[in-house]
C-alpha cells in the first residue's frame, strides 16, 4: 500500500472519530477506500505499529486514536452535540483543542470520586482547580498504553 | 494521566496504590502543553512527530526534567 493511501486511511479514522464519537471497523474503510477488507485490515495493523492509532490487542478493532477513546471511560467531553470519550486526564482537554471547539467535559478525582467540570469557552479553559498527575516517565509511556 | 481535587487527594491515591510520584501540572499548565500537543491532530497532514520534535514542545512548555525526556 502507497504512503499516501496508508495517510488518507489515518485522517478518514480521525475524521470518523470526530463526526461520530466512534472510529471506523476496517470493513468501513476498506469500502470507502475500494480495498479488501485484508487491506485495509493490513493498512491498520501498519498504522498502529506507526503509533497513528491502536488497536484493541489480538483484533483490528481500533481503541485509541489520541485524544479519542472507542470505550467508554470516567473522561467525557460534550462538544458538538456529541458525547466523546477520552483516554485519560490529558486527552480530556486534547478532545476541544483537536476538535477547535468549546466542549464541557465530565471526569472525576482519581481518590475521591468527586466530579471535575471543566468548560472550554472561547479557547479558554474554565474550572481549573484540579491537579492531573502523570504516573510514567515519557519514556515508558507506550510500553502499556491503558496503564498510561 | 489521572485527574485529582487535591494535592491531599493525590497523596492518599500514591499511598494506597503503593507508586511513586510522577509528575503533576496544574490545569492551566496542561491546557497550555495541550496546544501544540493536539491542535494539529486533526489534519490530514499530521504524520506523527519525530522525538526532537516531542521534545521541543515539552522544553517550550517549560517541561525540561529527564522525566519528560527522552531517555
Amino acid at each position: 500500500m502507497d504512503e499516501d493511501t496508508l495517510w488518507s486511511i489515518r485522517a478518514f479514522v480521525y475524521q470518523h472519530f470526530a463526526e461520530t464519537a466512534h472510529p471506523p471497523r476496517f470493513d468501513e474503510t476498506a469500502s470507502r477506500f475500494g480495498l479488501t477488507n485484508e487491506q485495509a485490515a493490513g493498512a491498520y495493523e501498519e498504522l498502529h505499529r506507526r503509533h497513528a492509532f491502536f488497536l484493541e490487542p489480538g483484533t483490528h478493532h481500533i481503541r485509541m486514536a489520541f485524544p479519542f477513546s472507542a470505550v467508554k471511560t470516567t473522561f467525557r467531553v460534550h462538544a458538538n452535540g456529541r458525547t466523546y470519550f477520552a483516554n485519560c486526564a490529558w486527552d480530556t482537554l486534547g478532545i476541544p483543542v483537536a476538535l477547535h471547539t468549546d466542549a464541557e467535559m465530565d471526569a472525576v478525582c482519581a481518590q475521591t470520586g468527586e466530579p471535575i467540570r471543566l468548560r472550554v469557552r472561547d479557547g479558554q479553559l474554565e474550572g481549573t482547580d484540579a491537579l492531573v498527575h502523570f504516573l510514567l516517565p515519557f519514556r515508558e509511556w507506550y510500553n502499556d498504553l491503558p496503564f498510561t | 494521566m489521572l485527574f485529582f481535587r487535591s494535592e491531599e487527594a493525590l497523596e492518599e491515591w500514591l499511598a494506597a496504590h503503593e507508586v511513586r510520584r510522577g509528575a503533576v501540572l496544574a490545569l492551566p499548565e496542561l491546557w497550555q502543553l495541550t496546544q501544540p500537543w493536539y491542535r494539529d491532530r486533526l489534519s490530514p497532514d499530521f504524520h506523527g512527530r519525530s522525538m526532537e520534535q516531542v521534545q521541543e514542545i515539552f522544553k517550550q512548555a517549560g517541561l525540561t526534567s529527564e522525566f519528560w525526556g527522552a531517555g
